[in-house]
């Protein structure tokens, strides 16, 4: 199998590799960016651990494999903050609690980030269809909605 | 309550919330070592069978491979078996495979996918044995005994009425029995009950797979693990691979959940084996399905006998569970222990006598669950009280009412009282629920109160303080955050103590050979046990701070505060102000100096106490629910669901809140749809995260409520109680109650399916009526 070249934007930083056919996306960010908010649960493109913003739109990086990855851009967890200043999704998730093992955290943080894109000002059933597609199994979601609620509130303050 | 409280009770930012909304918490899955191996085992993919050929040569050889673990490879002075109680199960199958998911062998490579491919050669020739994959199964005379051999084990110590036995009969690993009281009190009541009911199996879904990264190339093992004891780990480690507790480190970071199921050995042993073969770093890290396939809840069939007086007294119970353990031992004498002990519930009674089993069966083995024997105790105990309470024309909440234990009364002899205001909690619930509108035609509102003792029995837990030179404080102690909170609580209990802001408190992750010894985080002991060793370590730091100030400053201790790495002298606008830093460095110099205190906390010993120890806190959890049921399908919409828990003092009122949050939707999915569902070959037909199902938001019930009372009645620090484990208590119950009052008829079985509900419409709409009422004796 020879590696595939592919060139992307990660994290606002272009990027150039040469990616093994088979490699998934989430290995790739993991063990060879050492991104490791991502994470690996299911492993089946179902709890959403592992969900990164490719194009804007989230993605389950165990069901993606690296070279589709090529001319996009990619968005982890640890793309989001500048410095120590948090952006408005994570302060929200800070000031509700909204994690408490924090495996999904940077799945439902990046879902989220999806989510204000497209609806500025969501409804509560538009927050929750959304979330439902990813897995919490500490929380019992309600202070992750209130954290979505709130970080709505907040960008559209901080966006004019 | 004390209203001078600045930190405790306060919903400060958790400690960890930087790292884990940026992604930079490390996990166990998280930790890469230089050279550093993957592992992959092969599987049984039968459900009882003698193993009659295991040939690893061709994997030996295949590209990657560093190493082949079979039984033959573990040196003969180990001993390759572990669990809590009984020592059952094997690091690698020896002569047997006992359940679909047993690790027959395990393979070292450079990649997964090295180790995965070389799986792929082992050849096994299986003799299949007869299998029983249900209690009922392993129970029959007929049955194969997967033990032929007994197990090494343990009698765990009793004290008044309660006591245990081995191996009582075959495929019963172990049973639990309590009796106190007068066994006449049946004669004296006017009606017996009796009635069965069967509660489902979850797999814990906790999304970070077990996971362990061993390295052991010298005569010391390093272990970075994720698991909830870290000291138990390491003493099984020891155990198991001959070596001293003193050469085995274990570290534990964050822990991406657990809910009982990352207690004692899971991934590590195999790690370590192959560690030690290959002499190399290991890592081993399971999928989600092999997860769910080494740990997971108990199923139960659960029958209770209730003799009451016509105006609705509880008088006398027997009850009969069957726990089922799966195909290793694991914690399940100990959930024998609290189920069969927490039946009564938080009544009186005249008479209670429980018995409790652990049958073995060729399915994957079951251990703790949040909730712990309880959630199964009380799933039964709330659904037959509301029963009994219709049979007698009793309201269901005047049933509870008039036998609830009141503050402080003890809940057997020898026990501990109740600290918590179980009526208060109730009307609270009810009140929330509208328990006293008038019903709408289908609709129905259901009450149930959850119980067990918290805090773990005869549990010990110690904690460090240290005061830095500037007054910075570092807390050392081993509760191992897996969500529940516990850094960023004990941080706040320590910033109470020393007045300290919580930003200037730190509590480092866990090394066995840094921290000091605590036995475990379960039982919901963490503020209630390890709260009270922390709290004592902060004041005897404190202490320790001010005696050193007073020397200094020529005074009395007891004319000192200290405040914010300040120490003040006197109080008002002529108090002296000194910095804890230039006093320090005045007396010892540049490098300045640390104050530390040991903190220690054990419940006491008792042996008029059932369980040798009287119950550190009781853990209630209070659940209303109001349904709307469609006769013609059977489907079952949860309107609102109202749980409440009580923390006697919430030491941070919006991680409490999660808990309770967490706990309810978990037996919320458990009562309604969440299930392992096994054939009668034992084989596990929904493993695949694509069809379990877990409650996602969308399963929100329309209203759900949580309140968290703080009653200030609770053991440990401010008035603290545990928290965690009370909410997913009462919920099936409360449904399943809810359920009777809107359309008249009893589930007993869970989850509670439109299926299952159908079917119990069309047996009321066939029987005539007054049949509802059976088995009266």
């Amino acid at each position: 199998m020879s590696d595939i070249a592919i060139s992307f934007e990660l994290n606002g930083e272009k990027r150039r590799a040469a990616v093994a056919p088979n490699l998934l996306l989430v290995d790739y960010l993991r063990d060879h960016e050492q991104l490791k908010g991502a994470k690996i649960g299911c492993s089946r493109g179902v709890c959403g651990s592992c969900t990164v913003l490719v194009d804007g739109t989230p993605v389950a990086a165990c069901s993606k494999f690296a070279f589709q990855i090529d001319q996009a851009s990619v968005i982890t967890v640890e793309g989001l903050a500048n410095g120590d200043r948090l952006d408005p999704v994570q302060q929200a998730f800070v000031d509700h609690a909204a994690f408490q093992c924090g495996y999904c955290t940077s799945g439902m943080i990046l879902l989220t980030k999806a989510l204000l894109s497209q609806h500025a000002n969501p409804d509560r059933a538009t927050i929750i269809e959304w979330l439902s597609s990813n897995v919490c199994r500490c929380t019992g979601y309600s202070q992750i909605i209130a954290a979505v609620e709130d970080a709505a509130q907040r960008q559209r303050q901080v966006v004019p | 309550m004390n209203a001078q409280l600045q930190i405790v009770g306060a919903d400060l930012p958790r400690k960890d919330a930087m790292e884990k909304v940026c992604g930079r918490a490390e996990y166990a899955v998280d930790v890469a070592l230089p050279g550093m191996l993957h592992a992959k085992v092969l599987r049984s993919s039968r459900a009882h069978a003698l193993i009659k050929r295991l040939d690893v040569s061709r994997a030996r050889q295949a590209p990657g491979v560093r190493a082949v673990l079979t039984a033959g490879d573990i040196p003969k002075h180990f001993m390759p078996v572990y669990g809590y109680f009984i020592k059952d199960q094997p690091i690698v199958a020896v002569d047997r495979v006992r359940y679909i998911g047993d690790i027959v062998c395990a393979i070292a490579a450079d990649s997964e996918a090295e180790a995965a491919a070389a799986l792929a050669l082992v050849e096994v020739d299986y003799q299949d044995l007869p299998l029983a994959a249900t209690i009922e199964a392993a129970l029959n005379e007929a049955a194969e005994d997967l033990f032929p051999v007994a197990p090494f084990a343990v009698m765990p110590s009793y004290g008044q009425g309660a006591s245990g036995q081995m191996r009582p009969q075959k495929n019963v690993c172990y049973e639990f029995d309590y009796r106190s009281g007068d066994a006449t009190a049946f004669d004296r009541c006017d009606h017996v009950y009796e009635d069965s009911f069967r509660f489902s199996r979850m797999h814990h879904y906790h999304l970070e797979p077990f996971a362990a990264i061993a390295d052991a190339r010298t005569d010391r093992i390093e272990v970075w693990a994720s698991n909830q004891n870290p000291f138990p780990l390491r003493k099984e480690l020891a155990r198991i691979f001959k070596v001293s507790e003193s050469s085995i480190t274990v570290h534990v970071g964050h822990v991406g959940a657990g809910f009982g199921s990352k207690n004692n050995c899971k991934a590590e042993p195999v790690a370590v084996m192959l560690s030690m073969l290959a002499r190399r770093p290991v890592r081993f890290c399971l999928t989600m399905e092999e997860s769910a396939l080494t740990n997971t809840q108990h199923a139960a069939i659960l029958r209770l006998k209730t003799g009451v007086m016509k105006d609705g007294t509880l008088v006398a119970r027997e009850s009969e569970i069957w726990l089922d353990a799966g195909a290793y031992s694991d914690a399940s004498p100990l959930v024998a222990e609290k189920a069969g002990y927490r039946i009564p519930g938080p009544y009186r009674w005249q008479y209670i006598d429980t018995r409790c089993l652990c049958v073995m069966t060729n399915t994957a083995p079951a251990g703790p669950f949040r909730g712990f024997g309880g959630t199964q105790a009380t799933w039964a105990s709330e659904s037959q009280l509301d029963m009994i309470a219709r049979r007698l024309g009793v309201d269901p909440y005047d049933i509870r009412v008039m036998n609830m234990l009141g503050l402080g009364e003890a809940f057997q002899p020898g026990e501990s009282g109740i600290d918590s205001d179980l009526k208060q909690g109730l009307d609270l619930v009810c009140e929330h629920i509208g328990y006293r509108q008038p019903r709408r035609p289908n609709r129905g509102k259901g009450l149930s109160i959850g119980f067990k003792d918290g805090g773990g029995v005869k549990k010990a837990a110690q904690a460090r303080v240290r005061v830095l030179t500037n007054g910075d404080a570092i807390l050392n102690f081993a509760s191992v955050e897996m969500g529940q909170g516990i850094r960023t609580a004990m941080t706040q209990v320590v910033g109470e103590i020393l007045k300290l802001p919580h930003n200037r408190v730190s509590a480092p992750s866990i090394n066995t050979d840094h921290v000091p010894f605590d036995e475990g985080t379960n039982a919901s002991s963490g503020v209630a046990v390890m709260g009270r060793a922390v709290e004592a370590a902060a004041r005897g730091a404190r202490q320790r701070v001010l005696e050193f100030a007073a020397g200094q400053l020529h005074c009395e201790v007891g004319e000192l505060d200290l405040d914010n790495g300040t120490i003040v002298q006197g109080t008002g606008p002529n108090a002296q102000r000194s910095p804890l830093g230039p006093l320090v460095m005045g007396f010892y110099g540049g490098p300045g100096f640390e104050f530390s205190a040991d903190g220690f906390y054990m419940a006491p010993v008792d042996h008029r106490a059932p369980l040798e120890s009287p119950c550190v806190f009781w853990e209630i959890g209070w659940g209303a629910a109001e349904v709307e049921v469609d006769p013609g399908t059977g489907l079952v919409k949860v309107l609102k669901l109202v749980a409440s828990g009580d923390t006697g003092r919430s030491i941070n009122p919006l991680i409490c809140k999660g808990q309770e949050d967490g706990a309810a939707i978990q037996g919320f999915g458990q009562a309604m749809f969440e299930r392992m569902i096994y054939s009668d070959r034992g084989e596990l037909l929904n493993i695949d995260p694509l069809i379990y199902r877990v409650p996602l938001a969308e399963d929100l019930p329309a209203e759900f409520v949580t309140i968290t009372q703080q009653q200030g009645h609770g053991p440990g620090p401010f008035g603290a109680k545990g928290a965690g484990e009370g909410t997913i208590l009462p919920i099936a119950s409360a449904i399943a109650n809810a359920i009777e009052d809107a359309v008249g008829v009893r589930i007993t079985e869970l989850p509670i399916t439109p299926e299952r509900v159908l079917a119990a419409l069309e047996r009321k709409a066939a029987s005539a009526p007054g049949d509802a009422h059976q088995d009266e004796h």
